[in-house]
């Protein structure tokens, strides 16, 4: 019977299909083994890799701080630009011999951006040549156009969907509302280079920041640009974002950015607007507008200026290349902030402080005259006045600047360098005032010593009687007279400038208030005092003064004039052919107003500007005015504030 | 009339499929219920698996990949009822045609070389219409046949010397060489190593052994210096996986990496992070344990290593219970495929082989591989529905 026929194994297969089961087992274990060691015990470590892959952490975009003017208005604020990127290689297609043409992309976003011929044949040589070196910069994207108009950022991300391989990328830039107005004192900002990185990284810059270049902007950087934050986020192998498993973002998953700090400065707009205004038919120079009672500025302005929005790259790359070369390039040096860095022959508005040496040492009172023939000869050298003042006493030798009353002073009645070093520096000359922005010159106040030392140990009396009058090696800041004239003005405290009023959370909340500071209470004796603020106001109201002609109606105001001689080397051709400006005196004013009770002290200089009584002291009371107008509509508009709300 | 000597370990007639049932003839009564409902839970969980593989393309442009599960359905469906029609069929037919089917097969692999199209820098494909099949995945199951037939014909009780395994090794040889030439080397070792499982159940002449192990000894080396540059890489990202996590080395660390992320329990159905964050390449052809390990964890793996382990283990039971020699060759030959299939795939993802293109039985996608495996399943159905029909082959013993 079949049933019991052996099976056909017997025989050569028999045992055999053990020995194979046992194989399989064995392998099959050593699978299992291999699952035990990575999920088991290896698993946690996997589990990590596994997170790892997915999360980023990216960075959120904090936002700089605002700069508002005493009165609120926003004078640097941040803007939103758009960028358009384009991957030459997407919107470009190959022809039959391999050259690059044009897509049917860039016909559409031709005709969205509605370009120009003459721009659209330029944008499109750039990307076919990009295209045609080929490599992977032909795959990067590109900037195409910097700051491109809300209308075509619109257009384009309507239709982004017909448009692959554009791109619309927006990015924050810094915005000046008021344009060239104040530019050297709110400064502008920069992209970082590598130079920089390797310094700033740490505090936590990257490639592509802007950082503040000068003026506010750089000295308060730490304020106003704020931190970023980060989030975690889920990306695939591909660099996509994908939510679906957020559960394994382990906290904090988000960090928010804080804005940078808001500031409010002591600078009025309208005044710094009066300040352009007064200046606006003199080239250059510099003029500062000080509180007496607290140092703080009202008004700061260079001049020629530049456009800080230009400069920060909101236009584009090319237009700050271009913004940089004109800006180093113009004779003028709209570069160098003329209140603070740039130093110059201070002439007759020193005087006051060669008058207070004099009287102080007890070499004369205020009896003291002489009479002035238009000239001192001193040795071989003649030393000239402005005209011939006849009979000048201490008053008239201030109020219409007689040069020889100070070189008598000096030759006849023992003033010596060092004491009128002494007396300027009392005030502040040749020393910085600590404002703290912009690259801030010292001034230069000669002594004896220093002097000597660099004639090669020759002193000549001739060197005392220029630094009498202001001119030879003396020579000053706009900000360190107006601060000198303040301190005379309120009766000998000398401040430090201050230009921030205080510190503000983006909401609005003072985080710091900034109090004035004194440098120092300077000795001033009250007789001395009076007999010089009466010649200052001479100067300005009297018959014979020297600013008298520009007077304005209705404006009381005290000062002295300074006309500094310079004689300039010209450096370059363009200064060669205008040798005639450049060879015209610095007109310069330097004073306060009220006369009685002091607000606010003025320096105005006008660079090559001729005489200051002509040239600087018109701008000055221009600017005076102007400041006694503000205050007279805050203080109206305030009235009207308080009695609005006491009527109902 | 004595009762027949029971094999060990089984004590009933019935165990031994000898019960009342089963004495009667019809093949169809013996059908083959834990081979059918074991292949069907994997081909099941193979569908579900790929569902959630490919998930990650929907709403993607390659959102059609995000349907293929369903093409596998119809392939699974295409390969049950070529299955059911060649386990109807009585094998005895197989081996009658055992050499014209294996020369077809040898003849469509030659076609490869004219009407090829190039997947990836290797052409394995040939197009009929819109149709394409690769000739290499249904030459598998031909050489088993081929193999089969030969040592059904020439029964031995003695151990085989060299001499006598010339025709095993010629059949098995012109399909490999012509494999390794497309080139398609896993394919290759496939038809390699079914030819030494099956040879394994014969008795090999003891010098014959030492001589092929010692042939394999310095041949390997020197096979080495003919690999193609693409080969040697995957050998040597495999010694060394961490040198190259990005390139070569890309597929197996994330694949690892995926396992190990399953831990105990799993992520969970449609969770697991590697997957859904794209880290797999190539999840639903070749890679697709690491899906399932990483959402099912180490207990769905050993699931899954459970039932190949059954499928492949029962397959050796049917070959030591086939009525004939040709039926117990033929089993073993398809177990093996199966075997070798899940253990290089799985050792291949896991880090213990070398990255090879070999796809998991019925979890990887692919109509020409879900067809070689349902042939080779019903192969096995067909061997044990007709363990027990009319002893024909006991004329040749």
């Amino acid at each position: 019977m079949s049933l019991l026929v052996p099976r056909p194994d017997v025989g050569e297969f028999r045992l055999r299909f053990r020995w194979l089961a046992l194989i399989v087992v064995v392998l099959f274990l050593a699978v299992v083994g291999r699952m035990v060691h990575l999920q088991l015990m290896m698993g946690d470590e996997y589990a990590a890799i596994a997170r790892e892959n997915v999360v980023r952490k990216v960075t959120l975009a904090t936002t700089r701080g605002i700069v508002r003017d005493r009165k609120g208005e926003v004078v640097a604020a941040s803007r939103a630009s758009y960028d358009m990127f384009v991957e030459p290689k997407r919107i470009t297609a190959l022809d039959d011999k391999g050259n690059p043409r044009m897509g049917d992309v860039w016909r559409r976003l031709v005709e969205l951006a509605s370009l120009g011929d003459e721009e659209r044949q330029r944008y499109e040589q750039k990307i076919l040549a990009i295209r045609g070196r080929g490599g992977a910069r032909a795959e990067q994207q590109i900037v195409l156009m910097e700051d491109i108009s809300r209308d075509i950022v619109a257009a384009l991300m309507t239709h982004a969907r017909e448009l692959p391989g554009i791109h619309v990328v927006p990015v924050s830039v810094r915005y000046y509302p008021r344009g060239g107005v104040g530019a050297h004192m709110l400064g502008y900002m920069r992209e970082v280079d590598a130079d920089m990185l390797a310094e700033l990284r740490k505090q936590g810059y990257a490639e592509g920041d802007r950082v503040g270049a000068s003026g506010l902007e750089r000295a308060w950087e730490s304020y106003l640009r704020g931190t970023r934050g980060w989030e975690k986020v889920l990306v695939d192998a591909r660099g996509a974002r994908r939510p679906t498993r957020e559960d394994i973002l382990e906290d904090p998953k988000r960090v928010e950015p804080i804005p940078g700090r808001d500031l409010r400065l002591t600078v009025d707009a309208r005044i710094q607007d009066a300040m352009v205004k007064a200046m606006q038919s003199e080239l250059a120079g510099g003029a500062a507008l000080i509180d007496v009672r607290t140092g703080r500025i009202l008004g700061l302005v260079s001049k020629p200026t530049f456009d800080p929005n230009q400069l920060s790259g909101g236009f584009g790359k090319q237009t700050v290349r271009e913004a940089f070369r004109k800006l180093f390039n113009d004779p003028l040096k709209p570069a160098l902030d003329k209140t603070l860095s740039g130093a110059y022959p201070p002439g007759s508005t020193v005087k006051p402080f060669t008058a207070l040496a004099a009287l102080e040492k007890g070499l004369i009172d205020q009896r003291m005259s002489t009479v002035c023939r238009g000239f001192l000869s001193f040795g071989k050298r003649i030393f000239r006045c402005t005209q011939s003042h006849g009979p000048t006493s201490f008053h008239k030798a201030i109020a219409q600047s007689c040069n020889v009353y100070f070189y008598r002073l000096v030759s006849d009645y023992g003033l010596t360098m060092d004491m009128i070093a002494e007396v300027a520096m009392r005030f502040g000359l040749g020393q910085k005032t600590g404002l703290g922005i912009n690259a801030e010159s010292s001034g230069r106040v000669p002594t004896r010593a220093w002097m000597t030392r660099r004639n090669k140990g020759q002193f000549r009396i001739g060197f005392t009687v220029n630094a009498a009058i202001g001119q030879g090696a003396t020579t000053a800041t706009v900000m360190q007279l107006a601060l000198a004239y303040a301190a005379l003005a309120n009766g000998g405290t000398l401040y430090q400038p201050q230009i921030v009023r205080s510190v503000e959370t983006a909401d609005g909340a003072v985080v710091q208030d900034l109090a004035p500071r004194v440098r120092r209470r300077v000795t001033l004796d009250s007789t001395y005092r009076q007999l010089i603020a009466d010649a200052l106001w001479g100067g300005v109201n009297e018959e014979g003064g020297t600013s008298s002609r520009a007077r304005l109606a209705g404006l009381d105001a005290a000062g002295k004039t300074g006309t500094s001689q310079v004689s300039h080397r010209p450096t370059n051709s363009e200064e060669l052919d205008n040798i005639w400006y450049f060879n015209r005196d610095h007109a310069w004013f330097t004073g306060y107003s009220p006369s009685k009770s002091p607000e606010v002290a003025i320096c105005v200089l006008i660079e090559h500007g001729g005489s200051g009584g002509k040239h600087a002291a018109p701008v000055a009371f221009e600017i005076l005015q102007a400041y006694h107008r503000i205050v007279e509509q805050d203080r109206q508009a305030e009235e009207k504030a308080l009695g609005g709300r006491a009527s109902p | 009339m004595s009762l027949p000597v029971l094999p060990r370990g089984i004590s009933t007639l019935r165990e031994l499929g000898l019960g009342p049932s089963n004495l009667s003839g019809r093949p169809r009564d013996h059908i083959d219920w834990p081979l059918f409902v074991v292949a069907a839970i994997i081909a099941v969980l193979g569908v579900v698996n790929m569902y959630s593989a490919t998930s990650v393309y929907f709403g993607t442009t390659r959102a059609g990949l995000a349907e293929i599960y369903i093409n596998q359905v119809y392939w699974l469906a295409i390969g049950g009822a070529v299955g059911a029609g060649v386990s109807a069929i009585d094998y005895r037919h197989i081996e009658r045609y055992a050499y014209l089917i294996y020369v077809a097969g040898v003849f469509s692999l030659a076609l490869v070389f004219v009407l090829a199209r190039d997947v990836r820098g290797a052409s394995r494909w040939i197009n009929i219409g819109s149709f394409s099949f690769q000739p290499s995945e249904f030459m598998k199951p031909c050489l088993i046949v081929a193999l089969a037939k030969y040592l059904h014909d020439d029964p031995r009780s003695e151990p085989r010397t060299a001499r006598e395994l010339i025709v095993p090794v010629i059949l098995t040889a012109i399909p490999g060489l012509l494999i390794a030439k497309q080139p398609d080397l896993g394919t290759a070792l496939m038809m390699g190593l079914i030819f030494v499982s099956i040879m394994a159940i014969t008795r090999i002449d003891r010098k014959t052994l030492v001589g092929a192990l010692a042939t394999v000894g310095i041949g390997g080396p020197l096979l080495w210096t003919f690999a193609l540059p693409y080969q040697k890489a995957r050998v040597t990202t495999f010694l060394n996986p961490a040198a190259d996590i990005k390139g070569m080395g890309y597929h197996a660390y994330h694949a690892r990496v995926a396992i190990g992320n399953g831990r105990a329990l799993g992520n969970g159905y449609m969770n697991g992070m590697q997957n859904q964050y794209r880290f797999l390449p190539d999840q639903y052809t070749d890679f697709p344990f690491p899906v399932f390990a990483e959402e099912w964890g180490f207990v769905g793996a050993m699931v899954l290593l459970a039932l190949y382990g059954f499928l492949v283990l029962w397959a050796l039971r049917i070959a030591s219970q086939a009525r004939d020699r040709f039926g117990a060759v033929v089993s073993v030959g398809c177990g093996a495929l199966i075997f070798w299939h899940a253990f290089i795939n799985v050792g291949m993802v896991s880090g213990m082989l070398p990255v090879v293109g070999m796809p998991l039985p019925l979890f990887s996608y692919g109509g020409s591989s879900v067809l070689t495996i349902t042939l080779c399943i019903a192969l096995l159905m067909n061997v044990s529905m007709r363990r027990y029909s009319g002893f024909s082959a006991l004329s040749r013993l």
